[in-house]
């Protein structure tokens, strides 16, 4: 009985099983309240009488509900059917009540007995035909429950392996992300710093820190923690001042980062491939001087981060600002869907020349 | 004097080059260029001996440049890049010189006594040969990274960068092209064939032995006597195209061609 028991308890999320056996329990102890109350003073009947009568059908019916709760189990591949499902249980209706009238009239007629007494009721057909009829309201009650837990219950897990696949997706792509340090960033940067040792040695010295402190961002990090976005911008700001030595006077990038945004989580490296995208597809292929401007606000409990990269005022851009960015952007679109689910969004926007990438992260990940 | 022109359209880049050839007492570094149009006006208006090319540059890049020069008046060609396996493999098998960001002055100075080499045989085989080698080279490298979109054209005392699409029509003229744009007309020093061979095929037919046709500026075809066409353009100007090239260009409209009446 007690590895029954558990097989059912493993096969049902325990989260269900304890309310619908609650449920169950209330549903019982009403009906006998109910029938009691009923009979109260009555002068025909006993007190215990409606205990036995609605005693036995729980009893029974109990038994009944084990029994349906294991076969159902085995049923769980028709949920995407329901009419089948429900087909599926209810064949067994004429099965069940002439059991059920057998075993429940033979346990009122044992506690009659054993009182003394004699349990009169009408004759045995037409017993049949009430309860099978009242049997069939209430399975389809108990059925419509049934399925409804059911449903959830596969709803459930399966929106949890998604999320675990998501999850995986996403630690795979941050790897990807890592391993992906662009060697023609890594060498142009060496090469800058070559040239400022002779000229200009404590900005060569800046840079060579600056490259390392962005390494070690990158190979310290962990795809399943959330940073501060105060670290997040750390990175990026080396990042930028490096690209900015480079590519000066090209480019110019400006920062407005409210105190509240830096104290809210992002998952690590999210915006660097879009800052990296604004470099590669903004400035290096644009002929005129190109302003990158990277906002952080909390609007109403809602993180808002902001990249937009246009060239100055008066200048052109040779090529669209989006060629190319779409690896980068579905990216950072599958990290933020596995980690925030609907709470967060990407969107992107071409305003004239200017490019436009904004996410909003809502208060709470999943 | 070796004049030099510098090609980078990183500051810092220019800055370590140039700074370094300031201290050779045999070079003079007459021009430096932040992207490919700056580098083709100071080829122009400068004649170098020696163009320093980066890869990556906006407007015009290093491979789009070389791949657009004239060996018989290029300067000798030493091509710079950050990170490019692709266009490595191929200096190398042309035994071009090149420089791999970061380099030291050690590289710095085996490059320029390579160009010292080179240019004290004068106009020798070898010398031509390098230059040769190195715009073909670059030729192959733009093709293997698809045709052309820019041109780099001479437009009165200057040069230009026009966009491919601009064009109408090329006509051939011996060793010279034509290239007929809604409003100017761009002669260049190249072979149609050759030129042909770096733009888009299935963007520019060849219509006739020395007329080449941009696909979207044709308006209507008419038959005329024996086969041939006349091929009428949006901008007016009408072409003829001739039964021997009749059939590549219906296969790229999308047509069969018509059967002979």
């Amino acid at each position: 009985m007690s590895t029954h028991q558990n097989k059912v308890l493993q096969q049902w999320p325990v989260g269900l099983l304890k309310p619908l056996l609650a449920a169950w329990g209330l549903f019982w102890l009403l009906m006998i309240l109910v029938a009691v109350h009923d009979n109260f003073g009555g002068p025909v009947v006993r007190w215990w009488q409606p205990l036995v009568w609605e005693g036995s059908s729980a009893l029974v019916l109990t038994a009944l509900l084990v029994i349906m709760l294991r076969y159902s189990r085995r049923q769980q591949a028709l949920l995407a059917t329901p009419w089948r499902w429900f087909w599926q249980h209810l064949q067994w209706l004429p099965l069940l009540s002439g059991l059920f009238v057998l075993l429940t009239y033979g346990l009122r007629h044992l506690a009659y007995g054993l009182a003394g007494l004699t349990y009169e009721h009408e004759g045995w057909l037409m017993i049949w035909a009430y309860e099978t009829l009242k049997l069939a309201l209430f399975l389809g009650l108990w059925l419509g429950v049934l399925f409804g837990l059911q449903f959830f219950a596969g709803w459930h897990e399966q929106q949890g392996r998604l999320l675990a696949a998501q999850r995986t997706l996403a630690e795979a792509r941050l790897l990807q992300l890592k391993s992906q340090l662009q060697p023609h960033f890594l060498f142009n940067t060496l090469n800058t710093i070559s040239a400022l040792i002779p000229t200009d040695p404590e900005r060569a010295d800046v840079l060579v820190n600056r490259l390392a402190d962005l390494l070690r961002g990158y190979l310290s990090l962990d795809a399943a923690t959330l940073v501060p976005l105060r670290e997040e911008v750390r990175l990026l700001q080396h990042y930028a001042d490096i690209m900015t030595s480079r590519f000066a006077p090209r480019v110019a990038v400006r920062w407005q980062l409210a105190i509240a945004a830096l104290e809210r989580s992002v998952p690590p490296l999210l915006l660097q491939p879009l800052l990296e995208n604004a470099f590669r597809h903004g400035v290096e292929p644009s002929l005129a001087p190109v302003t990158i401007d990277i906002d952080a606000r909390v609007d109403d409990d809602v993180l808002v981060l902001r990249l937009r990269n246009a060239p100055a005022a008066g200048g052109h851009r040779a090529g669209a600002a989006t060629d190319g960015n779409g690896i980068g952007l579905r990216n950072c679109r599958e990290r933020l869907r596995a980690q925030y689910g609907l709470a967060a969004s990407l969107t992107t926007e071409q305003q004239g020349d200017a490019f436009i990438v904004t996410i909003r992260i809502g208060a709470s990940p999943l | 004097m070796i004049r030099v022109v510098i090609a980078d359209d990183e500051a810092p880049a220019r800055l370590k080059l140039t700074r370094w050839f300031g201290m050779q007492a045999d070079v003079l570094v007459v021009g430096e260029a932040a992207d490919g149009l700056a580098a083709v006006q100071a080829l122009d208006s400068q004649r170098p001996d020696l163009l320093l090319l980066d890869i990556r540059m906006p407007g015009l890049s290093g491979i789009e440049l070389a791949a657009q020069l004239d060996p018989a008046i290029a300067p000798l060609l030493v091509f710079i890049t950050a990170y490019d396996e692709y266009a490595v493999t191929a200096f190398e098998l042309a035994a071009l010189d090149y420089l791999l960001k970061p380099f030291d002055n050690a590289r710095l100075a085996k490059m320029l006594d390579r160009v010292r080499a080179r240019l004290r045989s004068g106009a020798s085989a070898e010398s031509a040969v390098h230059v040769e080698n190195a715009v073909q080279v670059a030729q192959r490298l733009q093709q293997a990274r698809g045709p052309l979109t820019r041109l780099v054209v001479p437009a009165g005392e200057h040069l230009q960068v026009i966009a491919v699409d601009a064009i109408d029509w090329i006509e051939s003229d011996d060793n010279y092209v034509h290239l007929h744009l809604a409003q100017k007309r761009h002669t260049l020093r190249r072979p149609l064939q050759e030129l042909l061979a770096q733009l888009d095929p299935d963007r520019f037919v060849r219509i006739h032995k020395s007329v080449a046709v941009n696909i979207s500026a044709i308006a209507t075809l008419e038959p005329l006597f024996k086969g041939d066409h006349e091929v009428t353009l949006h901008s007016g100007k009408v072409l003829r195209l001739s039964r021997r090239f009749k059939a590549g260009l219906f296969t790229r409209l999308g047509r069969t061609v018509p059967l002979a009446p």
